[in-house]
């Protein structure tokens, strides 16, 4: 054991056993890890990539009339800012919850898949930090992915497109700057949005050995979310599904905030944590560590 | 082992926990101090005498009418019926914000989209984010008071020039209506956080679609929080309209100070100025007759200071014999009509004219209007839950909350 010691010594610097330990480290090293490996950096990218392509393909081609292609999409080319929220739209039924199934899935399987898992288990009542502390990691994605898209978004909407006054959707009219503080609080409601998938990624991470399986049925897990709620047969189910607030950030484009869909989202959310966490708890401390 | 099962519990328990929490919230909440116990008598004064409130709110609709589901989205390219029904069917949220009598700001959300009215004293704007599109007009002097509750007076009312009291009103109300109709309190309700009064109409007759009215009556403000219309055996209500959220507090002024957004197409609408609407079309000829010439400016009866809002929330108080349509429509877009039966039973039947050859051509015409109309003996039925509509083939129009055959029966004895 002490021979491969060496393999895991980023995570492996932990407080001496005696009193509990913070697990601050453990997290430091976690997030050193998730955002310096290559991966992230691609997801990271390709989430970029679509405010960018859709500027362009904007800017080179004709004004775009009225109620054609996704909603804001004309608004575009008479503000900038625009540009950041028509790619969050676009972003939300697939690419973030691609990316974050992605990482979430990777989250333990990915440590038994390489082997890595029991030497992080070495310490005492290791499993339910080191679960808290993958969590957190994935959740830091979260918070990562949506203001990515809205602040490249909102880059190359100011570098290619004329920045004014926004119109948010009820008509009235705000300056750039409050226009920037919605951005960040769309991005930060598409973060909690989020959580909930996340943690059905932990979960289903708990489940297998197999990194690539629990990405995938994390994805699997949102489109079928998202196929159920638009079936008007399964109504009663549908304020049930993660995914039924998703569209919801369009209220933080009101005037005034229409705050409700933002605390049933949160509530939502919390109860998939709540439910997915303790069963990644009950799968994760009563698993035979093999790898 | 029995360790490995201590470890599943919290998987165990947290849904156990969530849905405990989830049935208790779907209870209806016992509200804390008991309304006083009232007559229907008593609940309709206390809407009579409610006042142009200030609120903030979220209004909540459901319908089922039996109308066919239309794409929520589709709402601003329709045709204007078809934008109607939309409203009508399917389910919506909407925030109404009330600051007196005229300012007054209506928000439907829509997915990704919202269509606002906004009226500032005589200023209108409509705006609809999806084509970004804002419609102006400037009503006409007097017409914020075109609404007002003095409209759905017993006619004898009117004839002495005096407002009755709101008892009275409510008193002369329920003795018209009794002989149709049951009016009776139940047991009160939660709507939005407030205890009401829950004041149900029930038709006496059975020769009517309608079931059951149910008006939900703020206890303290008088104001109706919710509007619940019952078809005829079913158990879910055809048409709901409630508050789910209400503060009776002005909003902020700024919400009714509404310009067009830059780069939006702004059409502009001339309303026709007309009189004071009907109200005071309707009081004019009362006093000529009574005490000779009485100029329009110094009009006692034509607009009463507690005059009610225009919002959606009024339709509830409208006892069902006094919906006729010459209250209706006073403008006259469609020929005066004729009316058969009484109550609950009646029939309203448009004669052949343009006007109504031109709704006839439009239920054939638009797909989505066709598909809600069926082709019967003589004509096209347009039928819900609620109310039956005939387009009979010569030009004509029935409607009515009445079952189809007796559109048809009244149909074919002319």
């Amino acid at each position: 054991m002490t021979s491969t010691d060496g393999a895991v010594d980023v995570r492996a610097a932990e407080p001496p056993s005696g009193r509990p330990s913070s697990g601050w480290p453990l997290l430091a090293s976690e997030l050193t890890v998730l955002f310096r490996r290559r991966r992230t950096w691609a997801m990271m990218l390709a989430l970029a990539a679509v405010p960018v392509l859709m500027a362009i393909a904007v800017r080179a081609s004709s004004a775009v009339p009225p109620g054609r292609g996704p909603a804001f999409l004309d608004r575009i080319t008479q503000n900038g800012l625009f540009v950041g929220v028509t790619a969050m739209l676009v972003c939300v039924p697939l690419f973030l919850p691609l990316t974050v199934g992605v990482v979430a899935g990777d989250t333990i399987a990915g440590e038994a898949g390489l082997g890595t898992l029991r030497y992080l288990l070495v310490a005492p009542a290791g499993r339910v930090r080191l679960l808290l502390v993958k969590y957190a990691g994935a959740a830091a994605f979260c918070i990562v992915a949506p203001l990515v898209v809205a602040l490249a978004g909102a880059g190359i909407g100011a570098a290619l497109f004329p920045v004014g006054p926004v119109t948010l959707l009820s008509g009235d009219v705000i300056t750039p700057e409050e226009a920037v503080v919605r951005l960040v609080l769309v991005a930060a409601y598409l973060t909690v949005s989020l959580l909930g998938l996340s943690a059905v990624g932990l979960f289903l991470s708990t489940l297998t050995d197999v990194p690539v399986g629990a990405m995938a049925a994390t994805i699997v897990a949102s489109v079928v979310s998202q196929v159920l709620g638009e079936l008007p047969q399964l109504e009663w189910l549908h304020p049930w599904l993660f995914s039924h607030y998703w569209f919801g950030f369009a209220d933080l484009l009101r005037q005034p905030i229409a705050w409700d869909s933002f605390g049933n989202n949160a509530l939502l959310q919390a109860g998939y944590i709540a439910v997915f966490g303790a069963l990644a708890y009950g799968r994760f401390v009563t698993k035979d560590i093999l790898s | 082992m029995t360790r490995k099962w201590l470890r599943w519990m919290p998987a165990v328990a947290v849904p156990a926990v969530i849905a405990a929490a989830a049935l208790a919230g779907s209870l209806p909440a016992s509200a804390g101090d008991p309304l006083p116990a009232k007559t229907p008598a008593e609940v309709l004064a206390l809407v009579a005498q409610h006042t142009a409130p200030s609120l903030s709110g979220t209004l909540e609709q459901t319908s089922q009418i039996g109308l066919p589901e239309l794409p929520q989205a589709g709402a601003s390219s329709g045709s204007g019926a078809a934008s109607v029904l939309e409203l009508l069917s399917g389910p919506h949220t909407a925030r109404v914000f009330l600051d007196g009598p005229s300012n007054v700001r209506v928000q439907v959300l829509d997915r990704l989209a919202e269509r606002n009215a906004v009226r500032s004293g005589d200023q209108v704007w409509l705006y609809s984010s999806k084509d970004n599109t804002a419609t102006h007009l400037t009503l006409p002097a007097g017409a914020g008071h075109s609404r007002d509750f003095g409209q759905y007076k017993h006619p004898d009312a009117g004839m002495h020039g005096v407002m009755p009291t709101p008892e009275e009103l409510a008193e002369r109300l329920l003795a018209a209506a009794d002989a149709t109709t049951e009016v009776a309190v139940l047991p009160e309700v939660n709507v939005a956080g407030r205890a009401a009064y829950n004041l149900v109409i029930t038709p006496r007759t059975e020769g009517t679609l309608i079931g059951s009215v149910s008006i939900a009556v703020d206890g303290q403000s008088g104001l109706p929080l919710s509007v619940e219309l019952k078809a005829r055996g079913q158990e879910e209500p055809a048409f709901k309209l409630a508050f789910t959220s209400l503060t009776l507090e002005a909003p902020d002024a700024s919400l009714f100070a509404f310009s067009p957004p830059p780069g939006a197409t702004v059409k502009e609408i001339q309303v026709p100025a007309h009189g004071t609407g009907p109200l005071g079309k309707g009081h004019r000829p009362m006093h000529g007759t009574e005490s000779g010439v009485v100029p329009d400016a110094v009009d006692p009866g034509a607009v009463p200071p507690d005059a009610v809002p225009p919002d959606a929330v009024e339709p509830g108080t409208i006892p069902p014999d006094a919906v006729r349509p010459d209250y209706r429509n006073p403008n006259g877009g469609l020929p005066r009509p004729t009316v058969t039966g009484t109550g609950w039973e009646t029939v309203v039947e448009f004669p052949a004219s343009p006007a109504s050859a031109e709704a006839g051509a439009m239920v054939s015409g638009d797909p989505l209007l066709q598909q809600a109309a069926v082709a019967v003996p003589g004509g096209r039925l347009f039928s819900t839950a609620v109310v039956n509509v005939l387009f009979t083939d010569d030009g004509r129009v029935f409607a009515g909350s009445v079952p189809a055959d007796r559109l048809l029966t009244a149909a074919a004895a002319r």
